[in-house]
């Protein structure tokens, strides 16, 4: 399927934020020193990747808003819906395992992959329940 | 909700994706429409509407 003029925009947004994602990751390893202490200097490094993950959500919130086929936006928000669910079910679940077993610990930094690998349930639903998985970003 | 879109557009001789390009949504909204999927919002509803010159009752129909 041809893309529409948002997911052109979504798709542009998202080739420069993960180039300056990359960029930061690599900045703050090369900056920051392993075991380094949590002071000031160290955390605003350590965050500036974090800036760019934040830039990830809000072009996805941009792609939804800037949709103007509402048919394809209840497709992308079902998946949304169900990668949100499912990570939120995911994490809930684990955080009670950490906490009453010797389970391994699993960083934080994992939740919004796994919400991105959500996204690929969703389409799987979409396609199972209404037949149609939605574009793929 | 049932709806008249696949014999209205057969009556003229328009292809799902003509539909589409008049109406600015993609194929696949036209698709899930037709079929029963999906039911459109109000506005996009009064635009088929408009685009058939028909009143929306009419193309739309109770279960």
């Amino acid at each position: 399927m041809a893309q529409n003029p948002a997911q052109r925009r979504y798709m542009r947004r998202m080739v420069v934020l993960s180039a300056a994602y990359i960029a930061a990751v690599m900045l703050a390893s090369w900056l920051i020193p392993d075991d380094a202490a949590a002071t000031p200097l160290t955390v605003a490094i350590a965050l500036v990747p974090a800036l760019a993950t934040s830039g990830f959500i809000w072009a996805m919130a941009r792609y939804v808003a800037e949709l103007k086929d509402e048919y394809v936006r209840m497709l992308e928000i079902r998946k949304m819906l169900v990668a949100t669910g499912l990570t939120l079910a995911l994490a809930s679940g684990w955080g009670i395992l950490e906490l009453f077993t010797t389970v391994p610990r699993v960083q934080l930094f994992y939740v919004f992959p796994v919400w991105c690998l959500g996204l690929a349930v969703g389409s799987l639903v979409n396609k199972v329940t209404i037949g149609d998985g939605g574009p793929c970003l | 909700m049932k709806n008249r879109l696949k014999v209205l557009r057969a009556e003229r001789d328009w292809s799902q994706g003509d539909l589409a390009e008049r109406l600015e949504v993609s194929r696949q909204s036209v698709n899930a429409i037709e079929t029963g999927k999906y039911d459109p919002s109000l506005p996009l509803a009064f635009r088929i509407a408009d685009l058939f010159g028909l009143p929306i009752e009419d193309i739309f129909l109770k279960d």
